[in-house]
């Protein structure tokens, strides 16, 4: 399949956001307004698939974990047959939520409020006193509200409340990006259950999406941490790449199509030893030392080279961003409020000192460069917010500079420090809010 | 083949099993034995460094806030409550020294964004339990309100810390300070201070 080069299709005069979007811009008042956020919660996320849990987070029949479709709080349970059911968690009779709890094993759900309770694949078990319904009620008609589709693609599950296309369609070139990142370490399988940070963030979830593909920030927004690296390791450790955000950096931005993108850091950090490019973490001396001793030299190098940061940023419209080894996950909150979940994971049937070390590097990047980020999605929101006078915000890096190229495998292509994300996953926000029938905001 | 700068027993999988051995008896103990409360004497100086440490990162003067601890020392935030394997178990933060010396550096370039300005703090320690382990060793666990004030407005983190403490030339110092933040499975805003 091929995508074609961008068309910008937010720039086309019909439709109803027309007004939001120009060429390389985009109005402000899709970070600010609280009409336009309401309308994402209430249409674009439920028009579309979103990421929900890994497999791996609920291996065995009845495990479920709570998450989020935009804001509405799903249950992600495997029933009996192994089926992945994920259920919207709200009592068909008042309303309650019925599952408070942020994970575990369940016959039946039980909502505490009038002891309604729910099996795993959302049917309506038992009503306390049923007969006060009547005496032919069908317990049918109270059953759950449930997902319309859910998939699984080799472990990530993605749930839909409007079945639009297969979630392989839907994927486009992010599957292959996706393959790419799990096959590091063949015949390996990776496992999600090695805890999470979750970053509160005073911004709009769109300021965070933004960044995902942002190959421009990374020399300024995380230049203490560049700056600490070099000083103590030399240059070309970790993210201080040589070409920098020179557009000669064999570093790109690729068009996936459907919104999703990734940033590939691949032609750079894993040019050599990806591992030996990594900055220092925690025992990595020692530990090293014994995985030799274990494994061999070249054998251990090969398993540290493949555990180590991917080197790709692979971003799935609209909530799920790689990062490393990290699976990121936006919740928006409000206009001006997001969480993003960063899950930690590890692999399965290797020597303990390897996940050891993915523990530690997946603490670097958190603790020494997203919290920079953070401050300059927060000042963004700030921005956008307090001075409605400044209307638009600049998203044309590279949209008229000539080099950009459509890649082998069909995917359009732009140099390291591009705004194609940006571009790209505007076109879905649009598509997805102008035919999923938004309301006119009004602008 | 053993990779130059290797030290067993730091951050191998030995010192982990170590570390979550004591994490464990912290979150199980019940009352401190007579056998194992310190002298009064003891109790009063690790005291003093514990005030220390906090004024000294009130101040910000992180150097010596960094000389009060070994050099086989550990800053550990954990984002679980309940004490998880940490060789499986990513935490906010789990430094050694040197993570802790470089997390220093970036905050003192200038370009660390998160704490410009930097946040304002003042540390409060109180319930402090103090347990004799060895001779030279000593285990105090303290609750703590961290009052914070910067850009984003006034806010507090609460929680208790867990330290290891070593008497090395007459001296107390620290070995592992763990910030047990109350709320660390829930979302945090900008932690990038030291806690």
């Amino acid at each position: 399949m091929s995508v074609s080069p961008l068309t910008y299709s937010y720039a086309a005069p019909e439709g109803r956001y027309a007004a939001y979007f120009k060429p390389g811009f985009v109005h402000r008042d899709l970070y600010v307004s609280e009409t336009i956020f309401r309308e994402e919660l209430k249409t674009l996320f439920a028009s579309t698939w979103v990421y929900v849990a890994h497999e791996s987070e609920i291996p065995l029949p009845g495990d479920f974990v709570t998450r989020v479709i935009g804001r509405r709080p799903v249950i992600v349970v495997r029933d009996e047959a192994g089926g992945i059911n994920v259920l919207l968690n709200r009592c068909t009779h008042r309303g309650a939520t019925i599952c408070r709890e942020e994970r575990g094993n369940a016959t039946l759900f039980t909502c505490p409020y009038h002891a309604w309770s729910f099996t795993r694949r959302g049917a309506c078990a038992a009503v306390p006193v049923r007969t006060g319904y009547g005496e032919s009620v069908n317990l049918a008609a109270f059953n759950l509200g449930k997902a319309a589709a859910v998939d699984s693609y080799r472990g990530f599950i993605f749930a839909t409340l409007t079945p639009r296309q297969p979630l392989i369609e839907h994927l486009a070139g992010a599957a292959t990006m996706l393959d790419q990142w799990l096959d590091r370490n063949a015949g390996i399988k990776l496992q999600v259950r090695n805890g999470a940070m979750a970053f509160k963030l005073r911004t709009n979830w769109k300021c965070v999406y933004d960044n995902a593909a942002d190959g421009y920030h990374v020399p300024f927004s995380h230049a203490s941490m560049i700056r600490v690296i070099e000083r103590r390791y030399g240059k070309g450790i970790d993210i201080n790449y040589d070409g920098g955000v020179a557009d000669a950096s064999p570093l790109f931005v690729k068009n996936l199509g459907n919104g999703h993108t990734i940033l590939d850091q691949r032609p750079e950090m894993h040019a050599s030893s990806a591992w030996k490019r990594q900055h220092v973490l925690p025992g990595r001396e020692i530990l090293w030392s014994q995985l030799n001793d274990q494994l061999g030299e070249d054998s251990a190098l090969a398993l540290l080279n493949g555990s180590t940061g991917a080197g790709m940023n692979i971003n799935i419209f609209p909530n799920l961003l790689i990062i490393g080894n990290q699976i990121q996950v936006i919740e928006p909150q409000s206009v001006n409020e997001s969480v993003i979940r960063w899950y930690s994971t590890s692999l399965e049937n290797v020597p303990p000192e390897i996940n050891a070390i993915r523990m530690r590097m997946q603490e670097d990047f958190p603790s020494f460069g997203e919290v920079d980020d953070a401050a300059n999605f927060e000042a963004c929101q700030l921005g956008l917010e307090e001075i409605p006078e400044m209307e638009w915000v600049n998203v044309s890096r590279h949209m008229d500079t000539n080099q950009s190229q459509l890649d082998r495998d069909g995917y359009w292509r732009e140099p390291i420090s591009t705004d194609l994300h940006a571009r790209a996953y505007w076109s879905a926000w649009r598509a997805l809010m102008e035919s999923a029938g938004a309301e006119d905001p009004g602008r | 083949m053993s990779v130059p700068g290797a030290v067993a027993g730091y951050f191998d999988l030995d010192h982990y099993r170590a570390m979550q051995a004591v994490v464990r008896g912290w979150l199980e103990l019940v009352r401190i034995e007579p056998s194992r409360t310190p002298s009064a004497e003891d109790h009063e100086a690790v005291c003093r460094l514990l005030f220390v440490e906090a004024r000294l990162l009130d101040q910000r003067r992180l150097d010596e806030w960094l000389g009060l601890f070994t050099a086989d020392a550990a800053y550990w935030l954990p984002s679980d409550v309940s004490g998880a394997d940490p060789t499986v178990t990513v935490s906010w933060e789990f430094n050694d020294r040197r993570r802790m010396e470089e997390r220093v550096d970036r905050l003192r370039t200038g370009m660390a964004h998160s704490q410009i300005p930097p946040t304002r703090t003042v540390h409060t320690y109180s319930n402090i339990e103090s347990i004799q382990v060895a001779p030279d060793v000593i285990h105090v666990l303290c609750n703590f309100q961290i009052q914070t004030a910067s850009n984003a407005g006034v806010s507090v983190r609460a929680g208790w810390n867990g330290f290891i403490l070593r008497r090395e030339n007459g001296r107390w110092m620290i070995v592992l300070k763990r910030i047990n933040l109350f709320d660390a499975d829930r979302p945090q805003g900008n932690n990038s201070f030291t806690l």
